[in-house]
Parts: C-alpha cells; structure tokens; sequence
C-alpha cells in the first residue's frame, strides 16, 4: 500500500475519532443535570480530567494537585509520541473549527495557495507564559481561554438554552394561534415534536438562562468564523492548550519524513494543512504546530512525506521552537501585570465585600475559590433552578464568568449539592448533603419598605412559606395596626432568624415583588468568610452559643407554642 | 352555574339519556346501594418503622376509603380522561409528608383505570422545580408504574379562564387539567402557616398560574373561588402522615406525625374540616373552611353527612 491510501484510511479514522469524541462531549454535556438519586452523571468533568492545561494552571495558582486531574498525564504522553495530535484528534473544539472551515469552503474556489508559518503563530506560547506566570503568582485565568472552558461555558449558557428557547417559543406560538385547514391543525405535527424534544432533548428541565449569554455566544461566533479567514486560527494563534502540547511535541516520536528525491515541490501538502505546519520543506516541518492529521500525506501524489517512528532524540526538524528570550521574558512580565491589574480593586484585597457575590455552596474562600475556578460553567449547568450565573464583574476581571447565584433568577435548592459534585478542580467542595444544608450563603434581608405586611398592610407570608430550613428561618410576630379607614388589623410581620437563614434565596426568588424582591439575600454571614460576618452567631468563628438558659430559643416556634395555630 | 366544557355537556347528555334507557336496571349497576357521601378510613395498627407496612397501609386506606363511597366508578366513567392531582409541591422525600403519599396516588391510578378510564394523568404545579420534586416525591415512579401518564406542566400552556369568583375574575389555568373528565383532588395534609393548615382547597393552587402568590393576600375567598371554578365531585385526604410544624416545606421528621387515615368525600369542605381537626383546629377557625362553607361549596360539619367511619387492618 502506498502512502498515499494508507494516509487516506487514517484520515478517515482520525475523522471518526474525531466525531466520536465530539459525541462524547455532546453526550456528556446533556447528561450533565440532576437526576432522580441527586447524584452527577458520571464522568461529566472528563474533559477537563484529560486537559495538561487545566490542571497544570490549578496547580500553580492554587499550590493544590486535584487528583482527578493526573489523568492529564495521559494526554501529556500522547503529546510526547505523537506530537499535537490531541489537537488533530480528540479536541471538540477542533473538530468545531474543522467542520466551520468544510463548511466555509467556496464550491469553484480558486486554487488554494500555500499555507505557511508565520511568527504570529507564537502568540499562543506567550500566552500560554503569560497565564502561568499570571498562576504562578496566585491568579487563575486560563479557564478564559482555554478550549474546553469555552465550549463548557458558550454550550452551556447560549447553545442549549438557545436550541431550547427557539423549539419552545416555535411550539407555543403555532400552538396558542393554533393555525387549521378545516380539520387539519398544524398543531397535531407540532405538538408532538415539542414533545418529543422536550421529554429526551431537555428531559422536561426548564428552559435555563444566562446573564451575559450573548457576549459569551459573540466571543464564540467570533473565534469559530475565523477559520474562514485562516484554517483553525484558534488552535493556530491562541489556543494555550495547543500551546502547552505544543511546546511538549518539540521531539515527537511520531515525525514527518521526507522520501529522499521524490518531493517536486509542488507545495499540494502545504495547501492541505490546517496547521501552517509547513509540510512542504523538507527538514523545515514544525512538530509543534502539526496537528497530525496526516492531510499532507494524503495529499502527496509522490509519496514523498509520511510518518513514521523514530527516536525522539534528534531533533525532527531545523525548524525550532524559537520563542526568544525577552519576548518569553516579556510575556512573563505581562502575566504578572495582569495580576497586579486584577488586584488594584478594593474588593479584590478584601477591603469590600460585594453584597451581591453569592457564591454556591462549597466555594472556597474568596481568593482561593478564583484561583482554581475554570469558569468552564459545569456547576451552571447542572443547577436545577438556573440560579448559578456567570459573573460579569461582581467578582472583579479575575472573577469573570465564575458563578454566582442570583435568587431573582434561581435559587440554592435545599436537597442538591451537585455544583460541587461536578466542579473539576474542587473550587466548590463537594458537601456532603447535610453539610450543606448548614451551609450559609448569605443572609436574607427584609426591605420593610416594600414587604406587604410591613408596608401595605396585607398578609403575604409567600418567603415564609418557601423558606426550607426547618424550624423556618423567617418567622412571624403577629401586629396590630391600625388601617387608613381606622380599623385595627391583626397582621402576621415576617423576620429573618440569622441563626437559621443560609441564604439558599428562595425567599427573595418567590417574593411577590418580582423588579425589587422585598427581601433580598447579600453576602453578609456567609460560612465561607469569618470576616463577612455582620451578626454575632453561633455560627460565626470566634464566638460560643451561650448556655441554652439564657440562649435565645431556637426550638420549633410552630410547633407546641404555636402562636397562632392549634387550640 | 356550573361553567362546562362542550365535551362535558356532550357526554353529560348522553350520559343521562344513557340512564334514563337503562331505568330500573341502572341502580344495579352500582356496587352500593346506598354509597356513603365521605369515608374516614383508618389503620388498626401498624409499625410506622416499616416502609413496607406503612406502603401496605396507604394502599388498603385507600382502597377502604374509596370502596365505602360508593368505588371510583361512582365518579370516573369508561373512557374518561383523568387528572389525579396530588400535592407535589416540595423537592422532598414522602417520609418528610410534604407531598402526597406515592402509593395513595399510585392506587389512585388503579382504581381509576380499573373503572375504565381511558388515560390517567398525574402532574401539579410545584414549588419547587418539576423536574427533581417529581423525582423526589416519589410520585413519578410510582405512577408510572401504576400506568398513568406523568405529565410537567408546561408554563407557556397557561390559558387565561374566566373564574368569575367573588376575588377571582379570571385566573391563568392548565387547560389540560380543566378540561379532564375527573379531576381527582387528593393532597396531604399538612401545617401552614398563613392558613393554619393546607388540604384540598388549597391543593388547585396548583392548577393556577403565576402570579398565583398573590393569592395569600386573600387566601380565604381565592381558595374558595378557585374551588368554585374546579367544582371537585370528590376529592381525598391523605392523612397517613401528616405534617405538624414548619409547614407547607417541613424539612424535619420532629414535623411528621402518623395519623394512619385516609378520608374520600364528595364535599370538599367537609374533607378539609376534617384535615383541621387532625391537626389540632375547629373547623371554624379556618379562614378558608369557613369562607368555603359561606360561598356554599359544601358543609363543614361532616358528621351531618352520611359518613362512614371504618377500621382497616
């Protein structure tokens, strides 16, 4: 078998490779939400258990090996024997960029030139050093670039919620117009479809939605259509996943060979490839840019380049790894600027506390929670209530599209813990259940300007109702007020126990006042801060409850002693 | 007057056209001659510990219960659609009572489909999230293995209904629960704060649309509008476990008492009169009982009705 054919077979099987792996992601992805036994679906963070970039930047910011993560090293060793072709093969986000630039190819194009190297293609590296020296001094950014954070976060909050929006809203308008040709209404093909789709596409789960969804869905647009400028422009000039496997392939095993005297520079491999890897100069080939898909290969009518194995000792190619020194040693500097930049906020020195920064159960401390969050949106999408978002800058640039619970939009569901199930670096801890239902959030506040009984006189006990701990966190002490027609009424006013709220937020979620809730939930008294402590507590580090004898009761307030209740 | 759908008045016309041909032979037909209007079925003795005899006890309950007024067929007729209306409001575990016992609902569905009903469909509009309170509750699973359809409400299928109550003039309703053949009420009871205590009225909260919270701030003639529009033929109480405190959520077995009864009436007030008496009320002292009684929707005092009491073991 020639070359040629062989290359052509693998080029096949890299293509099924790379569609299975690209399932692979879509599987887990859909399976990643709650299930009936409150546990994650399994292996919902592989991607980001196989990513060297992840774990290597966790690492370094947060000084913590998460164990998940070693399953890295395999991706590193592939690296190693065969170069970037993790890249070529297994990255959805490649598989992405391949299929935009199929789909981008003119039908009479004109005679594709040649696709060659360029030193722009070292922008990716200088990121790369740029976000190590960045965690190397305690800041986390790569989940901002790197490729499985994004396709996680854009699927996440724009893709899914998209596809779900756009199947309802079709379904409900045919379905409240109700469109007929006497006995025929459309409404008997719709209905069934949206069915359909909305018992095994969206397993009957309310449609989610994300704050900054369309920024994030832009970004993505955008790095997805530049393949129609360059092929794989991403993995070619900003990926620093690539980066980091790359500068690991500099002597793959797995190298290109030149057959001696047959190539006739015809430059068909350099138009094949998606890398500008440079195929077409012999002993010039970059290893670290090549992808391995064997394009070039396929593409030779001469056999004059394949693969093969040798040893990793020489070095492949004249074509090195030339990043130079005051560039790396500027890149460096860059990254350590941005950390600076990040820390001039008087939030991010722990001077303020962002009263709307409510963070899901289980995060670490402020500082340590940024320093290992890949902002890659698993925990968002697996909250049954929608309620964790990505931040905009409520946790400052370093904090960006890291997640926040925002209870007007959902809330902390008592009986889940599954954000800190499928957190991949532990930046949530996974609480077991009955730890996190002592876990405080925040506390809620009443607005006694707004609230019915405070303010208006009427009965609403809605917050109470909702409040899920048990004896309730909001109680009522029922008042006499006297009406603006000089009638007294017997009103039951609500109040927040700060021993008992954890701030899970449903209260300020199901508050009749659905533009300014008439109880808000803040940050204040979360477990996770001893210095965002506003009330003094048993809870609270550094303070004892007092002897029960002269403890405010915290027995049931609705049990025996039922103010208002039994007879 | 009653407000009825066109299939309802269709069916009611041949229905009675139906009996009227029947004559005489129609009466036998009935599995009692004289079916009692309400039924307080309770359990002898049980071992609460065992899951297995309190699942044995909410099933015989039930069956007792709806045996002595008269068996379901007296309410669902063949090929009737069914909704069974259960309370799954809370995202908790039925040992917690805050939602309606699994196995009440799922025997339920099997007198239902053993009186000929075409389709039986479980669903409410919880609380929490349908999704993982479904699960939660137990209710799912076990109607689906009864055969019943579960159905998730779907928030844009609201359709706005004229209720035309005395604080209702029109309210966002399921269509597909107000247009079922039966709608059978049969929540748990359980603590409330705001109402002291929350049963069947309180129940179609869950056939309603947002903003329904506000609701509680006239709970008593909303609750009695509402049920005026759903015009319940029977409804039934669970009342094996019972929520105490902390209620409508609970959250904490020290809020859970077993009161081993179950209770099916045709007269939702008197149902509910009863719910507050096992919870420790009057009747009277219950705002919607008694605004209940007021718009006429039935009569509070259920011993004035033909009730039958009976010891189930």
């Amino acid at each position: 078998m020639t070359a040629k054919r062989r290359a052509t077979l693998v080029v096949w099987a890299r293509r099924l490779t790379q569609a299975a792996f690209l399932f692979l992601f879509l599987y887990l992805f859909w399976a990643l939400r709650p299930r009936p036994d409150g546990a994650a679906a399994p292996g919902s963070d592989f991607f980001f258990r196989i990513n060297p970039l992840a774990a290597a930047i966790t690492w370094l910011a947060s000084h913590a090996l998460v164990g998940a993560m070693l399953l890295a090293l395999a991706t590193v060793a592939t690296a190693l024997v065969f170069g970037r072709a993790f890249c070529g093969w297994v990255c959805p986000l490649g598989t992405i960029h391949n299929a935009i630039t199929w789909l981008g190819k003119r039908r009479r194009a004109r005679r594709p030139g040649a696709d060659n190297w360029t030193a722009w293609q070292r922008s990716k590296y200088y990121l790369l050093i740029a976000l190590a020296a960045m965690a190397l001094f305690g800041a986390h950014w790569a989940g901002v670039f790197d490729p499985f954070s994004i396709l996680y976060r854009t699927f996440t909050a724009a893709v899914y919620p998209g596809l779900q929006y756009s199947i309802e809203d079709a379904a409900t308008s045919v379905y409240h117009s109700d469109p007929s040709l006497g006995p025929l209404h459309l409404t008997a093909v719709t209905e069934p479809a949206y069915d359909f789709f909305k018992a095994n596409l969206f397993m009957h789960r309310e449609r989610q939605v994300f704050i900054g969804a369309p920024l994030i869905l832009l970004l993505f647009a955008a790095i997805v259509l530049l393949n129609l400028y360059r092929k794989r422009f991403w993995c070619r000039y900003a990926c620093p996943l690539g980066a980091l496997l790359g500068a690991l392939s500099q002597r793959p095993v797995m190298r290109l060979v030149n057959a001696e005297g047959r190539c006739n520079d015809c430059g068909r491999c350099a138009t094949q490839c998606p890398a500008a890897a440079d195929p077409d100069k012999p002993g010039k080939w970059r290893p670290t840019e090549c992808y391995a898909c064997w394009n070039c290969v396929a593409a030779c009518n001469r056999d004059a380049i394949d693969f093969k194995f040798r040893s990793p000792l020489p070095a492949p190619s004249t074509a090195k790894l030339d990043l130079g020194k005051r560039a790396m040693l500027s890149a460096g500097l860059a990254g350590a600027g941005g950390l600076v930049l990040f820390r001039l906020a008087p939030q991010a020195q722990a001077k303020i506390y962002n009263h709307e920064l409510i963070r899901p159960p289980g995060a670490r401390l402020e500082r340590e929670f940024v320093q290992r969050c890949l902002k890659c949106g698993l925990c968002m999408k697996a909250c049954p209530t929608n309620g964790l978002q990505p931040t905009g800058l409520q946790a400052g640039l370093e904090g960006l599209w890291t997640p926040v619970l925002v209870p007007q939009v959902g809330y902390c569901d008592y009986v889940c813990n599954l954000c800190g199930q499928v957190c991949p670096t532990e930046a949530i801890q996974p609480l077991p259940l009955d730890q996190k239902q002592k876990t405080k959030l925040g506390l809620a506040v009443f607005d006694r300007n707004r609230c019915l009984p405070w303010a208006y006189d009427r009965e609403c006990m809605i917050c109470e109702e909702h409040c899920p701990v048990s004896p309730k966190a909001i109680y009522c002490i029922p008042a006499e007020v006297t009406t603006r027609d000089g009638r007294t009424v017997t009103i039951k006013q609500p109040r927040v126990d700060p021993e008992r709220c954890i701030g899970c937020g449903i209260c300020e979620h199901v508050c009749v006042f659905r533009d300014r809730p008439a109880i808000r939930v803040t940050s204040a008294n979360e477990s996770r801060h001893t210095k965002n402590q506003a009330i003094l507590s048993g809870g609270s580090s550094g303070w004892k409850d007092l002897p029960s004898d002269t403890a405010a009761p915290a027995s049931d307030p609705y049990g025996a002693s039922d103010p208002y209740g039994g007879n | 007057m009653a407000r009825q759908t066109r299939r309802d008045f269709l069916k009611r016309t041949a229905l009675t056209g139906g009996a009227l041909a029947l004559g005489p032979f129609s009466s036998t037909l009935a599995q009692d001659a004289s079916p009692a209007d309400m039924c307080i079925a309770r359990f002898k003795e049980v071992d609460t510990k065992s899951s297995e005899a309190v699942k044995n006890m909410a099933v015989k309950l039930t069956e007792q219960a709806m045996a002595n007024i008269g068996g379901m067929g007296r309410f669902v007729k063949k090929g009737d659609v069914v909704w069974v209306k259960p309370n799954i409001a809370w995202n908790r575990a039925p040992e917690l009572a805050a939602n309606t016992n699994p196995d009440v609902v799922a025997t339920l569905v099997r007198l239902c489909f053993d009186a000929g009903a075409k389709t039986v469909k479980v669903g409410d509009n919880p609380c929490h999230k349908a999704n993982e309170t479904y699960a939660a509750s137990g209710i799912a699973a076990a109607a689906e293995a009864a055969g019943a359809e579960v159905v998730y409400l779907d928030k844009t299928r609201f359709k706005e209904m004229p209720i035309q109550g005395k604080r209702l003039e029109k309210w966002l309703v399921y269509p597909e629960i107000a247009e079922a053949d039966f709608v059978l009420n049969c929540p748990v009871l359980k603590h409330h704060q705001l109402s002291k205590m929350t049963a069947c009225m309180k129940n179609y909260m869950g056939v309603v649309g947002e903003p329904r919270g506000q609701w509680h701030q006239d709970l008593d003639n909303c609750l009695s509008d509402i049920t005026g529009f759903m015009k319940p033929s029977m409804c039934v109480l669970d009342a094996v476990r019972i929520m105490t405190g902390s209620g409508p959520t609970g959250g904490d077995l020290a809020n859970v008492e077993f009161k081993n009864t179950i209770a099916a009436g045709t007269d939702i007030i008197a149902l509910d009169a009863l719910g507050a008496k096992l919870l420790g009320h009057k009747p009277a002292d219950i705002g919607t009982v008694a605004a209940g009684q007021a718009a006429g929707l039935g009569k509070m005092d259920y011993h004035s009705l033909a009730l039958k009491e009976v010891e189930v073991s």
